[in-house]
């Protein structure tokens, strides 16, 4: 029984980490925060797995304890006074320079700047392919907050794009001589 | 920051680069290794915890044992001292009632002897 349980645990850890990663790395901005909580949800899903009854369980289990302990490791750094959204802006050079596309690396950096219900709502939304309803259930919030959210998010991270794409391509324009 | 009203098409295509902006990112190498080596040591420490307590319950229950057993020794020892005490009483009394007799019998034969 032991051993069926190390085996699925195993499992679900190869099959998500990934998800749980890039959830609270696009929450945080941090790879050594994300790498850190990454670990603690699965930590703590090793704890609980006694409770999960099913691989789809263990799914929504882990988006929600992801979505969950982003929010605290966030809240405890707002606590010391660390300025995320500067530490996000320095720290994304490592954190996107592996993209293929700049426009994709630009929109996840702008994701960064939004309020953070806005964000979570948006990665959920774009990263998971969540209904609101599921994000809803996710995030543990009324259904009305969370459309509220993902329309108020998708309004400013578009034009937050508009803005900085613009001079982004301008500049990329001007470099290659235009 | 107000923007532009868009067209359907437009948040369309804006949401399908979000889509592809958003895509999961590969875990890094070492988390699984990370994750699997620290649920080793905590499974460790789990065990040696509950060994700990195992052991210091054991030895609960054992001293449990010792005092409940003296407890009952000792009562069981009064108990055989009070008995080896009452048949001590017991015999002395059976002595003094046969010496008694003895000495009643001799002085009845002794006034019997005097009135003939």
């Amino acid at each position: 029984m032991a051993h069926d349980w190390q085996r699925d645990f195993e499992q679900l850890v190869d099959e998500h980490q990934s998800m749980v990663f890039s959830l609270a790395l696009r929450m945080t901005g941090d790879r050594g925060l994300a790498e850190e909580i990454a670990q603690d949800v699965f930590m703590e899903l090793d704890r609980n797995m006694g409770r999960i009854e099913s691989p789809l369980h263990a799914l929504y289990w882990l988006r929600r304890v992801a979505m969950s302990r982003s929010a605290d490791a966030l809240r405890r750094r707002k606590v010391r006074g660390m300025d995320l959204w500067v530490e996000m802006e320095e720290g994304h050079g490592a954190f996107v320079e592996q993209r293929s596309s700049p426009l994709s690396s630009r929109l996840e950096q702008l994701l960064a700047t939004l309020p953070e219900p806005q964000r979570a709502a948006l990665v959920l939304r774009y990263q998971e392919d969540l209904t609101p309803e599921e994000i809803a259930a996710t995030l543990e919030a009324p259904l009305a907050t969370v459309k509220s959210h993902l329309q108020r998010g998708l309004k400013l991270l578009r034009a937050k794009a508009a803005t900085n794409l613009k001079e982004f391509v301008r500049v990329k324009e001007q470099a290659r001589g235009f | 920051m107000d923007s532009e009203p868009i067209d359907d098409v437009e948040r369309e295509q804006f949401e399908r680069e979000l889509k592809l902006a958003f895509e999961r990112r590969p875990a890094p190498p070492s988390l699984k290794r990370k994750v699997m080596e620290h649920r080793g040591r905590q499974r460790t420490e789990r065990l040696r915890i509950r060994t700990v307590i195992w052991q210091r319950l054991a030895a609960c229950l054992l001293l449990a044992g010792l005092l409940g057993g003296g407890f009952e020794w000792r009562q069981r020892e009064e108990q055989r001292r009070g008995e080896a005490a009452r048949q001590q009483v017991l015999s002395a009394l059976r002595i003094t009632t046969h010496a008694l007799n003895q000495v009643r019998a001799q002085l009845a034969e002794h006034d019997r002897d005097r009135q003939e």
